[in-house]
């Protein structure tokens, strides 16, 4: 089984050094994005297996990424875990269209979910 | 080559090739236009700038022989960063214009211009409320698609009492007298639902003093009217 390609969208230098350091023990690939353009520029260039996105971005939102990666034929399937501080329930009124719009495999909550549940929640897409 | 210059509001891109899109845009004064879009997936392309979402462009078009014209230049006009600094506008954003683009044909006329123009800007302001800037979009929407429910007398052709508590009815799209009913409305409400449909826009509507107050129990009225009209 080959290693995944994950692309992780994160803003925060610290957070995402971490949570590339656990996701490379696993045996992933991981390539760090800062910024939602660096984001689909990094996918250009190297197709992901699974993304892991914050949402809270500094400059385009991590909801603005998924619309634009989903209009990439290569893109539409590709596996996304939102890991992100923004709660799920701010989608309220169209939580189902979220999901299975912008076809999100799984929300996390910060706050809520711990290292080894991303961690297993990523691996368990390892293709 | 022949060119026209228009303005447009981008409503869908979609990926095309390894490098170019295909992008639509409503228009003032050409309907909904398809355009091709060569080499905009390249980061360095000259039209990259003028094909984002949530913006209002200048753009210049070939004709093309049947349905798909060509892209040629795209200089951004106005855009609206408000709304990509908040997840919520965003997701709101993007579900209206998605809406507008399924409910409206490519000839379709310059008033969906216009409204989705208005939203973008209303969206853009962080004072007016979402749902409030969502209903209007709506309200507008049955308007225009002659959806519009009667406002001035209720399902019997009795004119609106100021005294009285109505209830929706959808297969009538209009008010009935039901003063024990549990959906009741009253007098207040069905004159601020006389405002949402009115032509004020967001901004002016959220001048009006009380309105926003009603916006909670106006919602499901309207939301009942779009999921029957507008789905």
């Amino acid at each position: 089984m080959k290693n995944s390609d994950v692309l992780l969208i994160e803003p925060d230098a610290e957070l995402a050094s971490t949570y590339r350091r656990a996701l490379e023990d696993d045996g992933h690939n991981v390539r760090v994005a800062h910024s939602a353009q660096s984001a689909l520029h990094l996918a250009d260039e190297h197709q992901p297996d699974v993304v892991v996105l914050e949402l809270q971005l500094t400059d385009h939102s991590g909801i603005e990424f998924l619309y634009e990666f989903r209009t990439y034929q290569d893109w539409q399937t590709v596996p996304v875990v939102v890991h992100s501080i923004v709660p799920e329930r701010v989608f309220q009124t169209s939580r189902l269209v979220f999901r299975q719009e912008l076809n999100i495999h799984t929300y996390c909550y910060k706050p809520t979910t711990s290292l080894r549940q991303l961690r297993a929640t990523v691996h368990a897409l390892k293709v | 080559m022949r060119t026209v210059i228009t303005q447009g509001i981008i409503l869908t891109r979609v990926d095309y090739g390894e490098a170019d899109r295909i992008v639509t845009y409503i228009t003032p004064d050409n309907g909904k236009l398809h355009l091709m879009a060569k080499g905009a997936r390249k980061i360095k392309s000259r039209l990259a700038g003028g094909i984002e979402l949530f913006s209002l462009s200048d753009i210049s078009f070939a004709p093309g022989r049947k349905e798909l014209g060509t892209l040629v230049s795209a200089r951004l006009r106005e855009h609206y960063p408000s709304i990509t600094h908040d997840i919520e506008r965003v997701q709101q954003g993007y579900a209206l214009l998605k809406l507008l683009n399924r409910l409206t044909e490519d000839d379709t006329e310059e008033q969906y211009f216009e409204l989705i123009r208005t939203t973008l800007q209303s969206l853009d302001v962080p004072d007016i409320p979402l749902l409030l800037t969502d209903l209007w979009f709506r309200a507008r929407m049955l308007t225009f698609l002659g959806h519009q429910p009667n406002l001035i007398s209720d399902a019997e052709g009795v004119r609106l009492d100021a005294g009285s508590s109505y209830d929706f009815d959808i297969e009538h799209m209009s008010f009935r007298r039901r003063p024990d009913g549990s959906d009741n409305l009253s007098a207040g409400q069905i004159k601020a639902m006389r405002l949402l449909f009115s032509r004020n826009s967001p901004s002016q509507l959220h001048r009006v003093t009380g309105l926003e107050g009603q916006l909670a129990d106006l919602e499901p009225p309207v939301r009942l009217m779009s999921a029957h009209y507008l789905s």
